[in-house]
């Protein structure tokens, strides 16, 4: 078991990463500016420096932070709901059942680009409702799961390759989707992010306790008087939310959510009404880390963060799924 | 007809095609401790699962103190009724104390409790009892098999119900810890006035810590009553196919089980 006292510590830790982190973010590229000329640019007096940084780097460290929470927030709670460690909305589909929605309303229809998230939405609740119906056998096996998440993922997947490349990847909206490139990213696009995350995460707080109990039998949660199936729906459409709007943002991003809950449950516990705030901070350390690894490794060029993401979770999911017979809380 | 807390009528349940209860009608007294006996497969489990809401009649009706258990909200029927499942999984990292604490979920509202006092309470009445209280920093994981029966338990007591259902609750423990357990049950059937429904495998058990026995076979209810009464060489003829000899002990009918 964890101590309260590591718990806290690794509260602590984390932030003052996220924050260091966030000073080198600001400062990597080629304008420089001082933690001092930072606060002093932003709040007492303008400068020139601190203003362009301020539209062109603030929204896309903002939307990694908040993102990345999102999705590592999704990824714990696709873990309670599904009993399952090796659960993540990038693996599983529901991120490029989302992302392939907000592809077709950005081709087809840009003028509704402001129900993009809706969409986004719907796309990946049906990518789950495929996921649960399909892989459903009298009960969800873990790794049924996963097989039938990778090929859902990758009808997605292919489905929303082809469309950008039927439009001659002349969108340049439908291709930052497709790419999961956050680097022409906007404060309005922040902004859709930003309402949607708190409403996700606030409720996924809400739902914490119910997660907790989802980890003892089936039978053992329903003779407490807690509805299963309610429970677990409601637990699916949070994580489902916070996934798609990440990716309608973003575009999709696949291990963040199985990583970062991963790491999260060694450092403090299994008891979500701790491991979801944590999973929230560690999360955005998490993409924004990867984010800015990739601008500063290739310089002047740019890897995307789902790119670093993929690189370093890959070979992360195969230790996970060689170490799965445990099983999820046992 | 006031001393019967479960009314069963006309029960049927299938699954799929394979019909397992058959038109079964019981009744259940309070304040006893009753065993359901039976060959594998002849539906007791079954029977168990519908007596507690876990599944759905598929005809007849099932009444909890004269009320269709249809009807009572899966909440509703927690704080009445609290079960001990036979197979049990908890986070490797999950201490004693909060497990037990679960048992007062169906008090809460929205994950927040009304009474935070009479949780406590409860929570340190059913530690005491069960005899947890010393490990209940421990995780669940680290307790051996009869520790960690007793934490279920004990998170069932924290439901703080006059009814307690129990699947199997010695199978997997070794004898003293099956005795324990069994002590536990009929201490709590005693003194605390629960009403005590168990499914028990050891026939020797159950005729032991029982005041009432049902004897199930191809689901239906083949016999009804006293131990004594009910289990005789015949009845596990019937029951289990095998031919058994009985003894009387301290007044009591045993089976040599060889």
């Amino acid at each position: 078991m964890v101590s309260t006292r590591k718990k806290i510590l690794a509260f602590a830790i984390t932030l003052a990463g996220l924050l260091v982190l966030f000073l080198l973010a600001v400062n990597t590229g080629s304008l420089k500016v001082t933690p001092g000329e930072l606060i002093r640019g932003l709040f007492v007096e303008y400068n020139e420096n601190v203003a362009a940084v301020y539209d062109l780097r603030f929204p896309r460290i903002f939307i990694a932070m908040f993102g990345g929470g999102a999705v590592a927030v999704s990824g714990v709670l696709l873990q309670a709901v599904m009993k399952n460690p090796l659960a993540d909305p990038g693996i599983i589909g529901i991120s490029s059942g989302a992302s392939f929605a907000a592809v077709i309303i950005t081709a087809f229809f840009p003028m509704l680009y402001f129900v993009t998230p809706l969409f986004a939405f719907l796309g990946g609740m049906a990518a789950c409702v495929l996921v649960y119906t399909l892989s459903w056998k009298g009960d969800l096996s873990p790794l049924r799961i996963i097989l039938v998440g990778v090929a859902v993922n990758a009808v997605f997947t292919g489905l929303m390759s082809a469309f950008n490349s039927a439009s001659g990847s002349s969108y340049s909206g439908v291709a930052s989707i497709v790419n999961a490139n956050i680097s022409m990213k906007t404060w309005e696009d922040f902004q859709t992010l930003l309402i949607y995350v708190v409403i996700g995460l606030g409720a996924s707080l809400f739902v914490s306790g119910q997660c907790n109990l989802l980890a003892l039998e089936d039978k053992t949660v329903r003779s407490l008087g807690i509805d299963v199936t309610k429970s677990r729906i409601l637990v699916s459409v949070i994580a489902v939310m916070l996934a798609s709007i990440a990716t309608a943002i973003m575009g999709p991003i696949s291990f963040l959510g199985l990583i970062v809950p991963h790491i999260a449950r060694l450092l403090v516990g299994s008891n979500h009404k701790v491991l979801i705030p944590y999973a929230i901070v560690l999360g955005a350390f998490s993409l924004l880390l990867a984010d800015t690894i990739g601008r500063t490794i290739a310089m002047p060029y740019e890897i995307s963060a789902s790119v670093i993401m993929s690189v370093a979770g890959g070979p992360f999911f195969i230790i996970l799924l060689r170490r799965s017979r445990k099983g999820y809380g046992q | 007809m006031d001393n019967d807390v479960f009314k069963v009528e006309n029960l049927s349940f299938a699954y799929g095609r394979h019909q397992v209860i058959r038109d079964l009608s019981l009744t259940l007294s309070k304040n006893r401790i009753t065993t359901i006996i039976g060959a594998n497969g002849c539906g007791k489990s079954t029977l168990f699962h519908l007596l507690t809401k876990n599944l759905q009649p598929e005809r007849g009706s099932i009444f909890v103190n004269g009320k269709n258990i249809r009807d009572i909200p899966l909440k509703d029927f927690a704080r009445e009724a609290a079960i001990v499942h036979q197979y049990n999984t908890a986070p490797v990292d999950l201490s004693v104390e909060k497990l037990i604490s679960y048992g007062r979920t169906p008090y809460h509202t929205m994950g927040i409790s009304k009474d935070s006092n009479e949780d406590e309470k409860k929570i340190r009445w059913a530690m005491e009892i069960t005899n947890t209280e010393k490990y209940k920093d421990k995780a669940v994981s680290q307790l051996s098999g009869g520790q960690k029966q007793r934490v279920w338990i004990a998170m069932a007591l924290a439901q703080d119900t006059k009814i307690l259902f129990l699947d199997e609750p010695t199978t997997y423990l070794d004898i003293r810890y099956q005795l324990q357990i069994l002590r536990l049950i009929r201490q709590l059937n005693r003194e605390y006035k629960i009403t005590i429904i168990m499914v028990l495998h050891d026939i020797n058990q159950s005729l032991y810590y029982s005041d009432e026995i049902i004897a199930m076979k191809e689901g239906r209810v083949l016999k009804q009553g006293k131990p004594e009464t009910v289990v005789t060489g015949e009845l596990i003829r019937s029951v289990y196919g095998v031919s058994l000899n009985m003894r009387e002990v301290d007044g009591k009918p045993f089976v040599l089980p060889v």
